[in-house]
């Protein structure tokens, strides 16, 4: 983590030339690589970013088994029919106590498998707890410079605030289906919030008038409220393949949009910025354990609080300080 | 970032699970992929109506370190040697292709001939099938 020369490139150019020829398991090796080796991040931003094409990365979320995975199949094709190429990552939860999982997304994207023009990857959701894997962002540049041009990123089932697609994503569909409540629920703040286009699938349940009905009186409250537009709400059933040809219609209409509106452009920067922060954050942290700062200390620390009750922020300002002497006489020498 | 975790082991065995073929008995790949979860892999489920192709297809794009085939059709010669053939063929040739099913012991040693691991069949231990893959996997050269 913390090794500051230059020692530590250590992809093969083989694989590097295998990936920017097209070979899909180079591609699915650098995605690994990604996922499981975090020092080689470095030199694979280095390499990817000069490399991307501007991939559109629509983001696909809602609860578990309102249809997410079908939907995205669904849309998946119909973009490759229109000449696009698309990456699909289908993220499903990690156990927290065995960091096992099941991933089970591909079951209803068999339509999709063999096509040279689509690139599906399964991801667990790891270490992350917003609906995406750590690595999410990372894996979708990867197949933007692979040569995808249509990102769709499939959340984990999520609940009401697992809002981590709100930043990976350029735009977000919010998935729901009927019967999963009343207006109240769709009053709450959170994940209702952030999406661009919501679709109310399986309707050919009962419940999609009274859904709609709720959506549309939070909406029309929002648009007195509030400056951002309020998303339209269609009707599909992804299952038997019907209302999909209108949600990819809008979904193209409001990639356009968002385009012309520079948001596209926003979307980048701030995603830039949360990767610069969290680099620096790394980059720091190791900084903090090479300068004598210590996670056993630390264990420690907790340790002794738990049992005496003190507040824990006269030894954080005692450590701080610490750290800051340390700083400026490394800096001197 | 690295010290999150810390009991967890570094890297995930990556498996894909699928049935090839006309075979609609998936309750064994279902119980077999619930227990390499808990035993801390990540299991990609293809299901049902697999051919090799869209499972070696799969395979590639997750780059996945294990391929379990469960076949009680009786297909099995065809299906394994066809998808191991393909794997070869594919640049998975250092990965493993390991299943179960009702695979009689001739069959099993024809099949072992042809590059295929350890096969399975009812009655063995779930912990079995775990502890194959693990050191399988150990012995590797990552």
């Amino acid at each position: 983590m913390n090794s500051d020369n230059g020692t530590r490139l250590s992809i093969a150019p083989d694989l590097w030339a295998r990936f920017f020829a097209g070979q899909r398991l180079a591609c699915a090796r650098l995605i690994s690589k990604v996922e499981n080796e975090p020092e080689l991040l470095p030199e694979i931003r280095d390499r990817i970013i000069p490399r991307l094409h501007g991939a559109v990365r629509i983001g696909i979320t809602g609860p578990p088994g309102v249809g997410k995975s079908t939907l995205t199949s669904g849309l998946a094709r119909r973009a490759v029919q229109a000449g696009h190429k698309a990456g699909i990552i289908a993220i499903d939860p990690s156990s927290p106590f065995t960091g096992g999982a099941f991933l089970g997304d591909r079951v209803r994207m068999a339509g999709l498998i063999g096509d040279p023009r689509v690139f599906i990857r399964s991801q667990a959701s790891r270490e992350g707890h917003g609906g995406l894997s750590p690595s999410t962002a990372n894996v979708a540049d990867v197949l933007d410079a692979f040569g995808m041009d249509r990102v769709i990123i499939e959340t984990v089932g999520v609940g009401q605030a697992e809002l981590d697609v709100l930043t990976c994503a350029d735009l977000t569909i919010l998935v729901l289906q009927p019967g999963t409540g009343d207006v109240i629920q769709t009053l709450k703040s959170g994940i209702i919030e952030v999406a661009d286009l919501i679709i109310v699938n399986k309707a050919d349940m009962p419940g999609v008038g009274a859904l709609q009905d709720s959506l549309r009186f939070l909406f029309d409250m929002n648009a007195r409220t509030k400056a951002k537009p309020v998303p339209l709400v269609l009707t599909a059933t992804a299952v038997q393949d019907k209302g999909l040809d209108e949600v990819y219609a809008e979904l193209e209409r409001l990639i356009r949009q968002h385009h012309e509106s520079g948001r596209l452009q926003e979307k980048k920067r701030v995603r830039l910025e949360s990767e610069i922060k969290a680099a620096l954050e790394d980059e720091l942290w190791g900084r903090f354990l090479s300068l004598g700062g210590d996670r056993e200390d630390i264990a420690a620390l907790a340790d002794r609080l738990a049992r005496s009750g003190e507040s824990p922020y006269p030894a954080i300002r005692e450590i701080g300080s610490r750290i800051r002497m340390q700083f400026d006489t490394a800096k001197k020498d | 970032m690295a010290d999150k975790n810390e009991l967890l082991p570094e890297r995930k065995i990556k498996v894909i699970i699928a049935k090839p073929g006309l075979d609609g008995h998936d309750r064994g790949a279902k119980v077999v992929a619930r227990a390499l979860v808990e035993a801390g892999m990540e299991v990609v489920y293809l299901g049902l109506r697999q051919t090799p192709e869209s499972i070696v297809h799969a395979a590639v794009e997750e780059d996945a370190d294990v391929i379990g085939l469960s076949i009680l059709s009786g297909a099995h010669l065809t299906h394994f040697g066809r998808v191991r053939e393909l794997m070869e063929q594919e640049g998975l040739g250092d990965r493993l292709l390991t299943g179960g099913g009702i695979i009689p012991t001739k069959d099993v040693q024809s099949l072992q001939g042809k590059g295929v691991g350890r096969l399975f069949g009812p009655g063995d231990d779930l912990q079995a099938i775990v502890d194959y893959i693990r050191s399988w996997d150990a012995a590797r050269s990552h």
